[in-house]
């Protein structure tokens, strides 16, 4: 269950991600030159110039009291979290370590929301303005909160929505359509002065949209791009327009503080040019010839200029510094020519899907599989000479790749690219397919973590995702298939996304837009003579599709539910074929919510099936009378955790097990006074079923288990299938609760390939770590005072909390933030289950519940196994030569 | 600074408290590794270089403090904080919920242990490499050639090993050892097996 002190990132690895990038900046004051940055995920980290890796990084509540609302570097690193009340905190920039903080509190709680805050001179400037009215000003001395001269009012009745702050101006446009005036102010100077300007000085066009928004990347010189056209600055009381032209709509412009001269630079995706990135000096408006690029290669969807800094070398030449944050969620550390010196992948803090996908077995493999492959040797080799020749052939590559690997096997160590992505002989080798929530798909290496292929999509709305596996890289030469059903960014209608998941390009379907709204969508069960499993989604109006179209005659006794997670409306279609189209026939419907329709009733906050995966392959439990306990073993069996309401008991979390084929339930229970936890918390394997809540009552975390039986005789006969519309007899259902002593943020079950390992629950705990708990601490016939017989059947005595010592934890002391999702897959071999967590950092481990069986131990000296056998046949050859010599002796005499 | 800070109706308080770092270690850094969570990362508290810390914003109820560190261990607290304003800190109990074991407010803090996170290593002992299985089969054949001849040698034992010997062979045990020899050896030892035959052929 735990692993050795030498075994660290031997079969794990984590990966630390702080989300996209809110605010950044340099730290050019601590000896070591850092980048704070400050997330849209509430993290405040600094990362290492030279490698982009963290630093330190503090993680605040993901809530919004956590958000962060400034992020101000000097001498010591400043932020501003929360929403009324805020938090103001000074941080060492070197360390990471807190300084001071302070709280403060907003009387005005409405307008609160539309605060901006800066730093000025050492104190905090939080500014509110109120639209058509005032505006608000208030400083704070930075260190301790005290109020430097109370709140100052500036009447100002031209503020509204589109204004724009460029510390420490506030500019407006305001007036009627066509004679817009400009309208700026300092809102931090005891005189008030207002700059008033008609905007057509600025801007020939006769109509204006109010497009008006402020240089990004902490520009040098208070200014904004005014239509996507001008950059106009803030100087001497004046606008002053620049006469160099913004590139296009979608640039991203600043000002930075060049070494001699102060530099606009801007940087936009070009269609055709790729990343693209000039300067042009700002008093003489000429371009600067050393920071330019335009790389065809390299693609940012819609970059931001998230800091720069710029020195001069000793050649009089410009050294920057330029941090790009893309739409995607990734940031490129980029130098002044392009060159990019390093890039994290921050849309991995939001993943939305796992796939474990496996690799496709190596070419010669192949040829041997096909070989032996009944339907392949019947069609091709009649003859027996044929077939023999074909042995001899295959023998002969084995032998060459043999001698070629032996050549280069130094080699192929080095380069790890998609040509070395085969199966190993466990099948531990995967590539892990992962959405992220901003549309990113993202192949990795599960062995080493290395992305292997990216593919943005940018009209992929992620909030509710599936992932199928539709074809896996077992049939040779035919590809891996995988599907990612989606809905449309702008439209709300279904989006289908192909891809080959090794290699990560697109196939079949590729990018497809369906012409409706989505219910369901399921794979079918059988496989197309290309054994390609079909895909059906559901409409909205209860038709349904199926691809690829020659798959629909394979639609055959298919069923679908469909959940309303507000309403707890649950209901069930038989799918069928009619000889010309498939269709859907609404068969069965259940309110879950209990309450009628507007009632405020129960709402679904999780639905746990099976794992897609799981076989299996042991029937029963063995008693200590040597009888046996026979599982219920239903496949359509879907755990729906439901929270409401309750007149009495406040409020109540419900558990029903519904078979989703038929409709019947099969078990339930509620809690009084509980709230359900808000992620993945409920896990379903076999027969067995546990979730998590939270004891409103006792003000701690439980989790409840259930296990269902048939009984100790078979209902069905050995080994026919089990019927949801067969069996009218209800399982037994065992049940029992116990206390988890911390918080649980996700959990999980170990999957195998033949679920006859031992199961054990992972739990994801509020403080980092990652439990391993073994089903027989969950047990629901774990008996308070256990008789020898159940004694003797292993049976644990009732403990009422669950026990979460260290050695159990998979990740040890590499804390993982937020864990929102468990994931588990079966390796090749029996007793091992894959693992990754995500949320935002990344978790890879594999875990053996059963121990590793049916692995020799990785610490197995083959070196004296090899001394011993070699010591064995040395003595044995010497005793029989001694021996000889000795009969020769003793004849002799 | 005030403990109390007036939000639109209802009251927020600050937890506050002193994290101490494991004695006897020099750990660098260990203020930015540690963390406060209450309720389970519903509020999270930051440690200042001296070990204190506060929680701020935290409305009237029941709430769990925790001191989250990767590898040292911190017996969580719970703090009770009245509509009055008045705090009660105490031991957290899961199983009896009512049970009050108060513990110093302003909390302190203390690392109660290092986490276990991994299974020791078996040291290499002499004792455990002698009595490997492997090691045995080596070591006891090689003990039977080196000094079993040497004992042979002795007359006295001569004679003792000839009794046993003697014994054994009433017994009809070496017919088996001598399967077993046959096999083995091969032609080499076949002549000495074939007198050893013969004498049990005389003894016959």
């Amino acid at each position: 269950m735990c692993i050795y002190e030498d075994q660290i990132g031997k079969f794990d690895w984590r990966q630390t991600y702080v989300g996209r990038i809110k605010f950044s900046q340099f730290d050019t004051v601590s000896t070591a030159k850092k980048l704070i940055v400050a997330t849209e995920e509430n993290v405040l980290a600094a990362l290492h110039l030279k490698t982009g890796q963290i630093v330190w990084r503090h993680v605040f509540e993901s809530a919004s009291s956590g958000n962060i609302q400034l992020l101000h570097v000097s001498d010591k690193v400043v932020t501003v979290t929360g929403s009324n009340p805020y938090l103001v905190r000074g941080w060492d920039s070197s360390t990471g370590v807190l300084i001071w903080e302070w709280s403060l509190t907003l009387q005005d709680n409405d307008h609160a929301e539309f605060s901006e805050w800066w730093v000025q001179h050492g104190l905090l400037v939080h500014m509110l303005p109120i639209f058509n009215s005032h505006i608000e000003v208030t400083m704070y001395n930075l260190m301790s909160g005290q109020n430097r001269g109370a709140t100052s009012k500036l009447p100002a009745p031209w503020v509204n929505e589109g204004c724009v702050l460029t510390p420490p101006y506030y500019t407006c446009v305001s007036g009627n359509m066509g004679e817009q005036r400009l309208l700026t102010v300092d809102v931090t100077s005891n005189a008030v002065q207002i700059i008033n300007k008609p905007l057509f000085d600025y801007i020939s066009l006769d109509v204006f949209d109010g497009n008006m928004r402020p240089l990004d990347a902490n520009s040098a010189l208070p200014g904004f791009i005014i239509d996507e056209k001008k950059v106009l600055l803030i100087k001497n009381n004046d606008f002053e327009q620049l006469n160099i032209d913004i590139v296009g709509a979608s640039v991203s412009a600043t000002i930075i503080e060049g070494p001699s001269e102060q530099i606009l630079l801007q940087a936009w995706d070009d269609k055709t040019m790729g990343f693209s990135l000039i300067a042009h000096s700002v008093s003489t408006g000429k371009e600067v010839p050393e920071i330019k690029c335009s790389d065809r290669d390299h693609r940012i969807p819609d970059p931001e200029l998230a800091a720069v800094m710029c020195t001069k070398t000793a050649r009089e030449q410009h050294a920057c510094r330029i941090l790009i944050n893309g739409a995607d969620d990734a940031i490129h550390f980029v130098q002044q020519a392009g060159r990019v010196l390093w890039t994290r992948e921050e849309s991995l803090a939001n993943v939305v899907a796992v796939e474990f996908v496996d690799l496709p077995v190596s070419e010669t493999d192949a040829a041997i599989e096909s070989e032996f492959d009944q339907k392949e040797a019947a069609k091709m080799y009649s003859s027996i000479w044929a077939a023999f020749t074909r042995r001899l052939q295959s023998q002969f590559q084995q032998l060459q790749t043999l001698l070629h690997g032996l050549q280069h096997a130094d080699r192929a160590v080095a380069s790890s690219n998609t040509n070395d992505l085969v199966r190993d002989y466990f099948n531990l080798h995967k590539v892990i397919v992962l959405v992220t929530e901003v549309g990113k798909i993202i192949g990795m290496d599960n062995l080493s973590g290395e992305v292997l292929w990216r593919r943005y999509e940018p009209s992929l709305s992620t909030a509710s995702l599936a992932v199928f596996t539709r074809r896996t890289a077992r049939h040779p030469p035919l590809d891996a298939y995988l599907t990612i059903v989606g809905t449309h960014e702008e439209t709300g209608n279904g989006l289908i996304i192909s891809l080959n998941p090794i290699s990560g390009e697109l196939v079949g379907e590729r990018s497809l837009q369906l012409d409706g709204r989505l219910l369901q969508c399921a794979m079918l069960h059988r496989a197309d003579e290309e054994k390609l499993h079909g895909l059906v989604v559901l409409y909205e109006d209860e038709t349904i599709q199926v691809f690829p179209v020659s798959s629909a005659p394979l639609v055959e006794d298919m069923y679908m539910y469909v959940a309303e997670p507000e309403t707890a409306y649950v209901r069930g279609y038989a799918l069928r074929y009619d000889g010309k189209e498939a269709r859907a026939q609404a068969i069965w419907s259940l309110r879950l919510g209990g309450a009628g329709p507007g009632s405020p009733g129960h709402r679904i906050v999780h639905a746990a099936a099976r794992a897609r995966l799981e076989r299996t392959h042991s029937p029963g439990r063995a008693l200590a009378d040597r009888s046996v306990l026979y599982k219920y073993n239903n496949p359509n069996l879907v755990l729906f955790l439901t929270e409401g309401p309750d007149p009495v008991h406040k409020e109540v979390v419900r558990a029903v097990a519904v078979d989703v084929a038929s409709g019947a339930v099969a078990a339930a229970g509620s809690h009084r006074r509980a709230r359900a936890a808000p992620h993945h918390q409920a896990v379903h394997a076999d027969h067995c079923l546990a979730y998590l809540y939270r004891s409103e009552k006792h003000r701690r975390f439980e989790i409840a288990s259930m296990e269902l039986y048939e009984g100790k005789e078979r209902w069905l006969p050995a080994g026919a299938a089990f019927s949801s519309f067969a069996s009218e007899r209800a399982p037994a259902v065992e049940r029992q609760a116990y206390i988890v002593p911390a918080a649980v943020t996700a959990a999980a079950v170990t999957v195998t390939e033949r679920s006859l390992t031992d199961r054990h629950v992972l739990l994801a705990l509020s403080t980092g770590a990652v439990v391993e708990v073994p089903w027989a601490f969950l047990d629901p016939r774990r008996p308070l005072a256990p008789t020898a017989e159940q004694r003797e059947e292993g049976l644990l005595p009732y403990a009422p909390e669950l026990p979460l010592p260290a050695d159990a934890v998979l990740n040890y002391n590499r804390t993982l933030h937020r864990v929102r999702a468990l994931h588990t897959h079966p390796a090749g071999i029996e007793s091992t289950s894959l693992v990754l967590a995500t949320g935002l950092d990344l978790f890879y481990t594999r875990v053996a519940p059963s121990k590793t069986f049916d692995l020799l131990k990785d610490d197995f000296d083959y070196h004296l196994i090899s001394i011993v056998l070699v010591a064995l046949v040395v003595a044995s050859y010497g005793t029989k030569h001694f021996a000889s010599r000795k009969m020769l002796k003793m004849a002799w005499k | 600074m005030s403990s109390v800070e007036d939000e639109a109706g209802n009251s927020r308080y600050v937890i506050e408290g002193r994290v101490f770092p494991p004695e006897n270690q020099v750990l660098s850094n260990w203020q930015v590794e540690t963390r406060i969570h209450v309720n389970g990362g519903e509020y999270i508290g930051f440690i200042k270089e001296d070990g204190s810390f506060a929680v701020h914003n935290v409305p009237t109820g029941s709430h769990v403090v925790e001191v989250v560190h990767p590898d040292y261990m911190y017996e969580p607290v719970r703090v009770e904080i009245n509509s009055k304003g008045k705090y009660r800190a105490r031991r957290v109990n899961y199983i009896q919920t009512s049970q009050v074991i108060q513990v110093p407010y302003p909390l302190r803090m203390k690392a109660l242990s290092k986490f276990r996170y991994f299974q020791i290593r078996e040291q290499w002992r002499l004792t455990d490499f002698l009595f490997n299985p492997m090691v045995i089969m080596m070591i006891l054949p090689l003990l039977l050639i080196m000094v079993l001849p040497k004992m042979m040698n002795d007359p006295e034992t001569k004679e003792d090993l000839k009794q046993i010997t003697n014994l054994a062979k009433m017994s009809e045990m070496p017919e088996m050892s001598e399967v077993i020899t046959n096999l083995f050896s091969g032609g080499a030892t076949a002549k000495a097996s074939n007198s050893k035959a013969k004498q049990i052929k005389k003894r016959q």
